[in-house]
């Protein structure tokens, strides 16, 4: 082993050296050292050194990442064909200590090598029913990878299962929070000549050639993804996250008028959701092209939702139960009696659509509980509801208790007013996040210039401007600029 | 019909019109009301306030039955007959007169056979005029005996053999007269554009004017439609000298109360004073109907608890119009609310004692009304149950305005991902796509997802 070290730790060079690495000089050099190092029998990654130390003690994750990362697979293989002298606690460590600690730029090369030991890391955890110690090492490790959480990967997937089998969900977040925009294996876009180029977008660099995403990405991995976010935010009672997620299944492209089983599930939950958050049902968005199959594959939900805006609370209660093996037949009765428990929230928050200033006892005559179909038990419990809403943020209000006659409820009109302070960062940061946003519409744009229908209809237009200039007509604007706002990205603006 | 389209009567009306059934005593005397009219809308009046009202019922139907005796329509006598037979079975009129009936009968018969030969006879002739007269003499036979959907086929018919322009104003006077009477609406409409449609009015030179009946026909078409602001714009149209040109249909009095409502109803203050009580054309119908010149201008000086009692005191007249009686409590609900609106204008708050004072009679509160008000975005206020207050909504924009930015700032950054996802998805030819190429069932699920799904389902659900 001793005489491999320096072959293994010889990129990059140590010390730095003064003047960085060019792009070029950095490919080359980690190409050339992975496949000196991959020549290397695994056997021979295995021996320790002649102090006796596994040479994963001696090689640091965060400067020698290729060879740490190869080493640690040779272990994996060896344990897989049933070697008895891997140490798992040992490997579980060095594991642990390595996908959090990586160098982001020197993975970009070792796509399948890393997505072995996402999996292997999942494995492991699983066999030992100790899942939650897998979420975090998974979790940065994808992060460090693509800082932005654009690109969509097989090792998201991973990890939203893996957090929805543990019921742990906190862990996780940091990576559902960044909004899916690219799905790798995309048939137009350009190689990238040198991954290593720190100014490459993460989809330039994680693509199935390079072996991280995982192969033969489905659009039920996809979808599945975006489903199982919208359940973990809804474990966490994150609403309006939740809605996001599902909302991204529910308009997921499809084709000749099909439907993905997993996005009427989803369709069911956002439904669900939607009292939760809007107290209503909201139109699905624009871009759906299957609203149709929804309402008749998701009725029984539908119907759940219209009453919960305009019937009365016996009603909703009777529909929900006698829905009551479709709910959980489709899993949704946890969903269903927070939506009865929301029904008297929506109730009360509407009243100050009319009334400024309302006492208790009146709140208590007017509104009715989902959960029991009747007037709660007493003022008390309205006031007791009433508090918890206030404190919880959900209604703008303050309650007072003039004189004797009871508690009396102040609605504060127009909702929550921002300092202005609070309007500035709000608005500084929706800018920012818009400008970023811009940046994703051109670098899909120009991903588009590459697209086979695309140049051929270029093609034809370049055509049919000539012919026009032949007969004389004056062809308009016809540049590429030009042509793709008005075809790709019109609605957009 | 009336009764089926009634609108929900409004919480501080009494419920008596709710079967259509008037007690209280009108204010107009029957035999001034009928003279109005002419034709065949006296007897549908007639019949109307017979069936409708419990104070005028005998006399009007005592009229109604004699009035249809006159001319040759069954069917009407029997309505009347029947209807007094019900209230009054002493008068002498509500006895059936079936001799009359059986030869009327007789008579139609033979009548129509004629006309159907005669009309025969100048076809084949081949003479235009005779054939255009011969259909017009069949349907006005038809309409007088009233089967009115062959009347309107008649009157049609009318219009292959016109000759001279005043002969269009004929046919489509004829099939506006036959479609008011059928409340078809939009038939009523389109011959008023046909007529209109013809050169100027001048070299047209009727005699009485046409201008007032066109507008008034126009007018009550949109007004039974139900878009009264479009019905208010019509009549207050209306040219004077209207006179009885259009007797057959209405009166001058009733588009002054039409046109009055439907404003009312419609237009705000200064509209009110420019386009109604300063319209000069419309001043010579409102002289007609003082009171309603009075509610107006009550309205228009901002004291809506007397244009209200005002109309309050008409009610069980327009509840007697066959027209009015399907409106008057949707116009009147408007108005009230309008004059609710207007009456909080310059306030921040009013209690609602003060309310109730102007605009409930005594014992009746005005709660309910207010809220469903203010549900329906007509009233920008809240009320304040604890204080007895109407509040009015303060109004801050700057923060609505960063509220509204904030929004569409959002709004904007979901849906352009949901875009650049969704291109992204097409370029990695991702979408889900049909099982089966070509012969694919629409709707098709793929069912590969349940395995996964549950598993996963059951960890979040037992989570609650």
């Amino acid at each position: 082993m001793d005489d491999l070290l320096p072959k293994l730790l010889s990129f990059p060079p140590h010390p730095p050296p003064p003047k960085p690495l060019s792009i070029v000089q950095y490919d080359e050099g980690i190409k050339a050292q992975i496949s000196a190092i991959k020549s290397i029998p695994e056997g021979k990654l295995l021996q320790q050194t002649s102090s006796g130390e596994n040479a994963l003690d001696i090689i640091n994750p965060a400067l020698n990442t290729v060879p740490y990362a190869l080493i640690l697979t040779a272990h994996m293989s060896a344990m897989q064909s049933g070697a008895k002298d891997v140490d798992l606690d040992m490997l579980w460590g060095k594991i642990t200590d390595f996908l959090p600690n990586f160098d982001p730029r020197q993975a970009r090369y070792l796509g399948s090598e890393i997505s072995r030991i996402i999996e292997a890391t999942a494995a492991i955890a699983r066999s030992h029913q100790q899942i939650p110690l897998a979420l975090p090492p998974i979790r940065d490790a994808l992060l460090r990878i693509d800082p932005t959480g654009t690109v969509f990967t097989s090792k998201h997937l991973l990890l939203v299962k893996l957090a929805l089998e543990s019921r742990s969900y906190d862990n996780v977040i940091p990576v559902l929070e960044k909004p899916i925009l690219y799905i790798p294996g995309s048939r137009n876009q350009p190689k990238a000549k040198h991954i290593c180029d720190t100014a490459l977008p993460p989809q330039a660099y994680i693509t199935p050639a390079n072996g991280f995403p995982g192969k033969g990405i489905r659009h039920h991995d996809v979808l599945e993804y975006f489903l199982y976010s919208g359940m973990v935010y809804i474990a966490l009672r994150n609403w309006k996250r939740a809605l996001e997620c599902l909302e991204d299944a529910v308009t997921y492209p499809a084709k000749d008028s099909s439907i993905s089983k997993i996005m009427v599930e989803a369709y069911k939950k956002w439904v669900l959701i939607n009292l939760l958050v809007e107290g209503r049902l909201m139109d699905i968005p624009k871009a759906s092209s299957v609203s149709k199959l929804y309402h008749t594959l998701a009725k029984p939900y539908e119907t759940v939702a219209r009453i919960f805006q305009l019937g009365t609370a016996s009603r909703l209660k009777s529909e929900v139960e006698a829905g009551k093996h479709i709910w959980q037949n489709d899993c949704n009765t946890g969903l269903i009696l927070n939506v009865l428990a929301a029904y008297q929230k929506f109730q009360i928050r509407n009243l100050a659509g009319v009334h400024s200033k309302i006492s208790i006892a009146e709140i208590h005559n007017l509104t009715m509980s989902g959960e029991t179909g009747a007037k709660l038990p007493s003022s008390q419990a309205v006031e007791t509801l009433v508090q918890n809403m206030i404190a919880d943020g959900s209604l703008n209000a303050t309650l007072s208790n003039p004189s004797n006659q009871g508690s009396v409820l102040t609605f504060s009109q127009g909702g929550p007013v921002l300092s202005e302070k609070q309007v500035q960062a709000e608005l500084a940061a929706s800018t920012l996040r818009i400008k970023n946003l811009t940046q994703e519409i051109k670098n899909t744009d120009h991903i588009m210039t590459y697209d086979k229908d695309y140049v051929k209809h270029l093609q034809k237009q370049k055509k049919n401007t000539k012919t026009m200039h032949d007969q004389g007509i004056s062809g308009g604007d016809m540049d590429w600029n030009g042509v793709d706002d008005e075809d790709l990205m019109d609605s957009l603006y | 019909m009336a009764s089926a389209q009634s609108a929900p009567s409004s919480p501080t009306l009494g419920r008596t019109q709710r079967e259509g059934v008037v007690t209280d005593p009108p204010k107009f005397d029957l035999e001034s009301y009928i003279q109005n009219y002419q034709g065949r809308t006296r007897l549908e009046r007639l019949i109307h306030i017979g069936a409708c009202s419990t104070f005028l019922g005998p006399d009007a139907l005592k009229l109604a039955v004699r009035e249809a005796k006159a001319g040759k329509d069954i069917r009407r006598y029997l309505e009347a007959q029947s209807h007094l037979e019900a209230i009054a079975p002493r008068e002498q009129e509500a006895v059936m007169d079936r001799s009359w009936v059986d030869t009327v009968d007789k008579q139609n018969k033979a009548e129509s056979k004629r006309l159907e030969a005669e009309l025969k006879g100048y076809k084949n002739n081949l003479i235009k005029e005779s054939i255009r007269m011969g259909n017009e003499d069949l349907g006005k036979h038809y309409q007088a005996i009233g089967d009115l959907s062959k009347a309107f086929e008649a009157f049609g018919r009318m219009r292959q053999d016109i000759s001279v322009a005043k002969h269009i104003i004929d046919v489509s006077r004829h099939l506006v007269e036959v479609a008011v009477e059928q409340r078809n609406w939009i038939a009523v409409s389109s011959n008023v554009q046909k007529i209109r449609s013809l050169a100027p009015p001048t070299s047209v030179s009727a005699d009485p004017p046409l201008q007032p009946y066109l507008s008034a026909t126009e007018g009550l078409a949109q007004f039974d439609a139900g878009i009264y602001r479009n019905a208010a714009l019509s009549f207050l149209q209306t040219e004077t000298g209207m006179g009885s040109t259009c007797a057959t249909i209405m009166s001058p009095n009733d588009v002054a109360i039409y046109g009055g409502l439907c404003a009312l109803a419609t237009m705000d203050r200064n509209e009110l004073q420019s386009k109604v009580l300063d319209n000069t054309h419309f001043r010579t119908y409102l002289e007609l109907e003082p009171h309603i010149r009075k509610a107006i201008a009550f309205f228009v000086n901002s004291r809506y608890t007397l244009c209200l009692e005002i109309l309050e005191g008409y009610h069980t007249d327009y509840l007697l119009d066959i027209y009015l009686q399907r409106h008057v409590t949707i116009l009147y609900q408007k108005i009230r609310s309008k004059c609710i609106v207007q009456y909080f204008i310059p306030f921040s708050f009013v209690t609602l004692d003060n309310l109730n004072e102007a605009f409930c009679s005594p014992g009746k509160t005005i709660d309910k009304e207010l809220s469903g008000m203010i549900q329906a975005g007509e009233l920008n206020a809240r009320i304040n149950t604890v204080d007895r207050l109407l509040e009015a909504l303060p109004s801050n924009q700057r923060a609505e305005a960063q509220r509204e930015a904030l929004q569409m700032a959002g709004d904007f950054e979901r849906e352009a991902r949901r875009r650049i996802l969704r291109m992204n998805i097409g370029m990695a030819d991702l979408e889900v796509k049909g099982l089966k190429r070509g012969g694919q069932h629409p709707g098709a699920v793929d069912d590969f997802f349940d395995a996964h799904a549950h598993a996963g389902g059951n960890v979040h659900v037992s989570n609650f």
